[in-house]
């Protein structure tokens, strides 16, 4: 029923089939090797990756991948992962990973540097980078990237706001002028990973950063000051978001309700498609900055290599082939995936997916989550301080205060 | 060598079997029992015990190469560490308050189910429909019929001019008690109703009738027939939902996440955060063990207030 957000849906069926040609012969070795390769996807999407991995094994004949097809849900597959890696398996030897899992698994001594293959990281755009680097060393790949805007009307707003305030004068006019319009700005308030994220895009347009140590900084709490005078101040925002999810978001968007709203790239697609409310009249950008840079939180997949893998060098090859341009242009255009890597951003995406070019411009704005082995405890703490702020039970200082208090707790009762 | 005898029963005349016999049929029955003694300790004993183990000690699935012995330290923890005390109080009058509204809806819901009207098979089937619906299920039903724009609730409270339109049920901690008490009871009410409906059955009409022509009123007859024969149905229903009710968890976690703020966190929400977020086996092991001995003193004071000889 919700939309899962981290593990981006990827359905390509047979545009992989064209990517044999793309990739590189490989260099022969002494025979040939299985390697598993854990990764998400049922029906279409499962059948798109046995596609690029059957053009994979042509390629490289040296090679056989086999596919460990993990839950769909995000979950039970981060259970089927660790189980393996914490009973200190050689296989999957490659393993897709949320972003907010290398941390925990580089720590935990599960998945391996990969700085011996020398990757080349320009490529790719530089928070998602960040979410795979761990005590300076790389240990996860970008696969694909997913990163929060903010969707907005434009019939109703001719130009798009350049800061918050006046994102929310405007949200004020079209539901004064337009009486279908009920929310001026939806977004994701209930006490989940979503609210985090959501506050990461409202930080960026104060100056603030989650800096777990200096969470209560005043910009921080000027930030989540904002988010609670959409809903009781400003009233662009009704009470509800306090319980709403990327779900009820998108719905209310895509019935044409809302002026602006905060979601993930897969609305473009869903809005741009034929019988949409807002066909036409989408456009998508950061959360508008009045100072310094804006701030698009972090989603998407990894690849890593497990670290008992007795094929890392094979390991390696799969994961050059599926980050290279060609492979990532079709499954984009194929299944809606934003690619990883900045040079699949070409007129031969954008002349089938115009929105693509606004996808990118928010992209280059990507902020991955603080990236620590103990992001879910830290985590469990925003969400809860973030809503009791949201739903008035405390004030945003209180709430940011005692946030503080409890990440510094975390932090040193794990020795950093 | 069955005899015919006078009341019209058959009586079976048994030879004693041999020694031999009798003490081989107990190694049988032993031999018997073995598969099911052997899977109960595997199935209940060895993770009651393992919980236990792990508790004493200091086990993060994230921080391999830590796990050693701690003694009570997770207990002091647990104690000490004040996270304890806002969930039971939560989880206590959760408890109290659903408990009590479900055993009187259920109570109400037997006895109309027990007397003769048409279509009473229909209704006995249709009221467990609501039990069978798993619930994460009728907890994302519920949250959605409270939607203040989606649901029916504040449609429907708009409607007849309740000062509830338009209310974000979720939005504040009493009401959002209110989504989950009857999101809880919904559900739940319905297996209570059923379990006090096979204790009302049981009651033989002959003591009604008797109470009838002594004199006693509807209120009487009640309270002192229908009240006392019902008890061992109602310690059953209660020690069923007082035990579930006191470890809650799936219907807090669709509707309300433990949220406004922690204003909805019971101690199995603490057990789960504990176990699956910080993957903490030690300290979760030991929160599981402090609501095994709770569930357990709850039932004794069942079992002593209502005493019933079993």
């Amino acid at each position: 029923m919700q939309r899962r957000r981290l593990w981006p849906a990827a359905v390509v069926a047979g545009a992989l089939l064209l990517t044999a040609c793309g990739a590189s012969s490989s260099t022969p070795s002494s025979g040939p090797v299985t390697i598993v390769f854990a990764t998400q996807g049922l029906g279409s999407e499962g059948s798109a990756t046995k596609q690029a991995i059957q053009e994979f094994e042509k390629a490289n004949p040296n090679i056989k991948v086999s596919i460990l097809t993990l839950s769909p849900t995000e979950n039970n597959a981060y259970q089927q992962i660790t189980q393996r890696f914490i009973a200190g398996s050689s296989t999957p030897d490659v393993a897709t990973l949320d972003v907010i899992w290398p941390a925990t698994f580089a720590k935990s001594g599960w998945i391996m540097p990969l700085d011996r293959f020398h990757p080349d990281l320009s490529n790719f755009f530089q928070g998602q980078i960040t979410a795979g680097t761990y005590n300076g060393k790389t240990y996860a790949m970008p696969w694909f990237i997913n990163a929060e805007g903010i969707y907005y009307r434009t019939d109703l707003i001719p130009s798009a706001p350049t800061s918050p305030q006046q994102l929310v004068t405007d949200a004020q006019q079209v539901m004064a002028k337009d009486s279908s319009i009920k929310y001026g700005l939806a977004f994701e308030g209930a006490k989940y990973e979503g609210v985090v994220t959501a506050f990461i895009n409202f930080l960026g347009g104060f100056g603030g950063s989650l800096n777990l140590k200096d969470i209560d900084s005043s910009a921080n709490v000027q930030a989540l000051d904002y988010m609670r005078s959409l809903i009781y101040q400003d009233h662009v925002s009704p009470p509800a978001v306090t319980s709403w999810q990327e779900s009820n978001v998108q719905d209310a968007y895509l019935s044409g309700q809302a002026a602006f709203a905060m979601n993930w790239p897969y609305i473009f697609q869903l809005a741009e498609a034929s019988g949409s409310a807002v066909k036409g009249k989408t456009g998508w950008i950061p959360f508008p900055s009045s100072m310094g840079s804006p701030q698009a939180a972090l989603g998407g997949d990894e690849l890593a290599i497990n670290a008992h893998s007795q094929h890392p060098e094979q390991a390696w090859k799969l994961i050059q082939f599926l980050t290279s341009d060609k492979v990532q242009i079709q499954r984009a255009l194929a299944a809606g995936d934003p690619p990883a890597v900045k040079s699949a951003y070409t007129s031969q995406l954008y002349d089938q997916a115009p929105y693509y070019k606004q996808e990118k411009a928010v992209f280059e704005y990507a902020t991955s989550r603080p990236v620590t082995p103990l992001y879910p405890q830290i985590s469990q703490v925003l969400q809860t301080e973030l809503n009791a702020a949201l739903t008035n039970q405390t004030t945003a200082q209180a709430a940011l205060a005692a946030a503080q208090q409890q990440i510094t707790s975390i932090l040193n009762g794990h020795g950093g | 060598m069955a005899t015919e005898a006078s009341s019209g029963f058959e009586v079976l005349e048994l030879r004693r079997p041999p020694l031999w016999w009798r003490l081989r049929s107990r190694t049988m029955a032993g031999a018997f029992l073995a598969p099911t003694i052997v899977l109960l300790l595997a199935i209940a004993g060895f993770p009651l015990a393992y919980n236990l183990f792990n508790s004493f000690r200091h086990l993060v699935l994230t921080e391999p190469g830590t796990e050693r012995f701690v003694a009570l330290q997770n207990y002091v923890t647990l104690v000490t560490s004040g996270q304890f005390q806002q969930p039971f109080v939560h989880t206590f009058l959760f408890t109290v308050v659903s408990v009590a509204i479900e055993f009187a809806l259920g109570l109400g819901m037997a006895l109309i189910m027990h007397h003769q009207f048409r279509g009473r098979g229909l209704v006995r089937a249709a009221i467990l429909v609501p039990w069978a619906v798993p619930t994460v299920v009728s907890g994302m039903l519920w949250k959605n019929f409270f939607d203040p724009s989606s649901g029916f609730i504040d449609w429907a409270g708009a409607a007849i001019h309740l000062p509830t339109a338009n209310l974000a049920w979720l939005n504040g901690v009493w009401t959002s008690w209110a989504v989950i008490l009857v999101a809880d009871a919904w559900k739940n009410t319905p297996f209570l109703a059923l379990i006090l409906l096979a204790g009302l059955q049981v009651i033989p009409d002959d003591l009604y009738e008797q109470g009838r022509i002594d004199g006693a009123g509807v209120l009487r007859r009640f309270w002192y027939v229908t009240m006392p024969l019902l008890k061992p149905a109602i310690l059953v229903a209660l020690i069923f939902r007082t035990l579930s009710s006191f470890l809650i968890f799936d219907v807090i976690y669709v509707i309300t996440g433990g949220g406004p703020g922690n204003a909805t966190e019971t101690l199995s929400y603490l057990n789960w955060q504990a176990f699956l977020v910080d993957t903490d086996f030690g300290y979760g092991g030991a929160i599981s063990v402090a609501l095994i001995i709770v569930a357990v003193i709850i039932a004794l004071i069942y079992m002593r207030v209502l005493r019933v000889e079993t």
